[in-house]
């Protein structure tokens, strides 16, 4: 299983669609953003613009991260005939999506750690101890809903659909999400809406966090929720589309 | 043991019949050709090997397992029809990936040496030709030293050179005591490569033998010559005749006894016999002649 994970990982790491968007293009933003307003000061809570973007930007590319290297790749390798080479092969079926699912999880480390390293270096960024300890496990594991949600889109629909699907998804959960602006400026309804969404909590634990609070439990049981529905729909839909007719 | 054993498998899907009730078995270390026009259900009857798809009804074997059991036993290799790689690794990546699936894999060196990727090892595999691709993927196939190996029309997309390398690569594998089930509706390839023919035609074993049996089973020689505008009348009644055809001006007589066909050809007849000829059946008129009666 461990040489599973390294093929994936490799893979993915090869991909260039991978690289930019889900490298390049968070530590990109948070470099012009935090440039342009990274010394402001967010009155509500005296937390400065630049550590703000880190959270927005590392939950961003983290969310992108996780999708990007589940949907498409997946539902790619059931229409290629990948997957039917895997199964008879004396690997058991549930470790094909295991694995996918861990290689996305180590998939989401570049992303957040290059989006970090790049607020340290150059907006000096500097957290607690504590904070960073809480904020880096809380933004990587929190992606595992993502993750589902990309193994979803790949399990139900084919390559051609999955590729719009998942960057739909990925923007639409990252915009309505507050992480490209925040939430408040939506008008009323996109609030209501932006609130339900899993990115939203994700990210706001990462805020709260940065701000010094404890992360409210009403994120933690949104975030949490989620990864349990759409953890439970991705095996509903690997099931469906592995099985043997 | 047997390698395969199926005991009147059938499969359906919704009305479509596409194996029907199909018994075979195959003894370890044989090499045996699925023989059969597309449609004739050699990719079902595969599918159902490899535990891919499970049958409507019936019982498959493989060494005394189930095929799901095999499978997971590591003692089938396969080459499907359809299946392109990862484009991203490289050949080398993708062989020692799946070799180490199984618990007794063949060494890495020796499985790009048999298919013949030496060379091509470090390429990624986005960037490979055609045949090179289907090379890979035999590489995968026998990567995990199966005693099983079935190939569902492995030389579809090659050319005439890569075609006698593949097989030259699959004889080689099989030489070692190993058990190979290939499907092919190439007639040729089966007369070569195997030491046994099973012909199948909507979904069931219509001949079942070496090439030269299911030759000889089919029914002597044909004979040919040029009516013109005569009439036909009354061949079908000549001695040993079996099947007549009459394209452009011209008959083919299919016989049993080539002898009694043509001396009654010329005493019995008034017919004014021209430009004969006598050939024995090749194994091409053999395959056609046993599954068009499998769909009249």
């Amino acid at each position: 299983m461990l040489n599973y994970i390294k093929v994936e990982a490799t893979r993915m790491l090869r991909n260039k669609r991978y690289i930019i968007f889900v490298v390049a293009f968070p530590v990109g933003f948070y470099l012009l953003y935090s440039n342009l307003w990274g010394g402001q000061v967010d009155e509500a809570t005296g937390v400065k613009a630049s550590v703000i973007l880190m959270v927005s930007m590392a939950a961003y590319g983290a969310l992108a991260a996780s999708i990007m290297s589940t949907a498409v790749p997946w539902s790619q390798e059931r229409q290629s005939g990948w997957l039917r080479q895997l199964q008879i092969t004396p690997l058991p079926n549930w470790m094909i999506i295991v694995t996918k699912l861990i290689s996305s999880l180590l998939l989401v480390l570049p992303a957040l750690l290059l989006v970090v390293l790049a607020a340290v270096i150059t907006q000096h960024v500097s957290l607690s101890a504590g904070q960073w300890a809480a904020l880096i496990p809380i933004m990587w594991v929190g992606t595992i809903p993502f993750a589902a949600l990309g193994l979803i889109i790949g399990s139900l629909v084919p390559p051609d659909t999955a590729q719009p699907l998942a960057i739909i998804g990925m923007f639409g959960l990252a915009l309505l999400g507050g992480l490209w602006f925040p939430v408040d400026m939506l008008p009323e309804t996109m609030r209501t809406i932006a609130h339900a969404l899993p990115s939203y909590d994700y990210a706001d634990i990462g805020w709260e966090i940065v701000a010094g609070h404890a992360p409210p439990a009403s994120a933690v049981a949104g975030i949490l929720g989620w990864a349990v529905v759409l953890c439970g729909l991705a095996v509903y839909a690997y099931r469906r589309a592995t099985v043997r007719g | 043991m047997n390698a395969i054993a199926l005991a009147d498998v059938s499969k359906s899907y919704g009305e479509v019949l596409a194996v029907n009730g199909l018994s075979l078995t195959m003894e370890a270390g044989r090499t045996v050709a699925l023989l059969g026009p597309n449609g004739a259900g050699k990719s079902t009857t595969i599918n159902m090997l490899l535990g891919l798809i499970r049958p409507t009804a019936g019982e498959i074997q493989i060494f005394g397992h189930t095929p799901e059991e095999a499978v997971a036993r590591g003692e089938i290799g396969a080459m499907l029809q359809e299946g392109t790689l990862i484009p991203e690794l490289t050949v080398r990546e993708l062989i020692d990936f799946i070799r180490r699936l199984y618990p007794n894999p063949l060494p890495l060196d020796q499985v790009l040496q048999m298919a013949d990727l030496t060379d091509l090892a470090s390429r990624r595999a986005g960037k490979l030709s055609g045949g090179q691709s289907q090379r890979v993927r035999f590489a995968l196939a026998i990567a995990g030293a199966p005693k099983l190996l079935i190939l569902d029309e492995p030389t579809a997309a090659m050319d005439v050179e890569s075609r006698r390398a593949f097989w030259g690569s699959m004889r080689n594998y099989a030489a070692q005591g190993r058990t190979v089930l290939f499907a092919t509706h190439y007639l040729e390839e089966a007369d070569e490569n195997s030491d046994r023919v099973v012909v199948v035609a909507r979904g069931k074993v219509v001949a079942d033998g070496t090439a030269a049996q299911i030759k000889a089973g089919v029914g002597g020689s044909v004979v040919g010559f040029s009516l013109g505008g005569q009439s036909a009348a009354g061949l079908d009644a000549l001695p040993g005749v079996t099947g007549v055809e009459i394209t452009s001006g011209t008959v083919t007589l299919r016989t049993s006894d080539v002898d009694a066909t043509v001396s009654a050809l010329y005493r019995k007849t008034t017919l004014d016999v021209r430009d004969l000829q006598i050939n024995g059946v090749d194994l091409e008129d053999a395959f056609l002649a046993l599954t068009q009666s499998a769909e009249a």
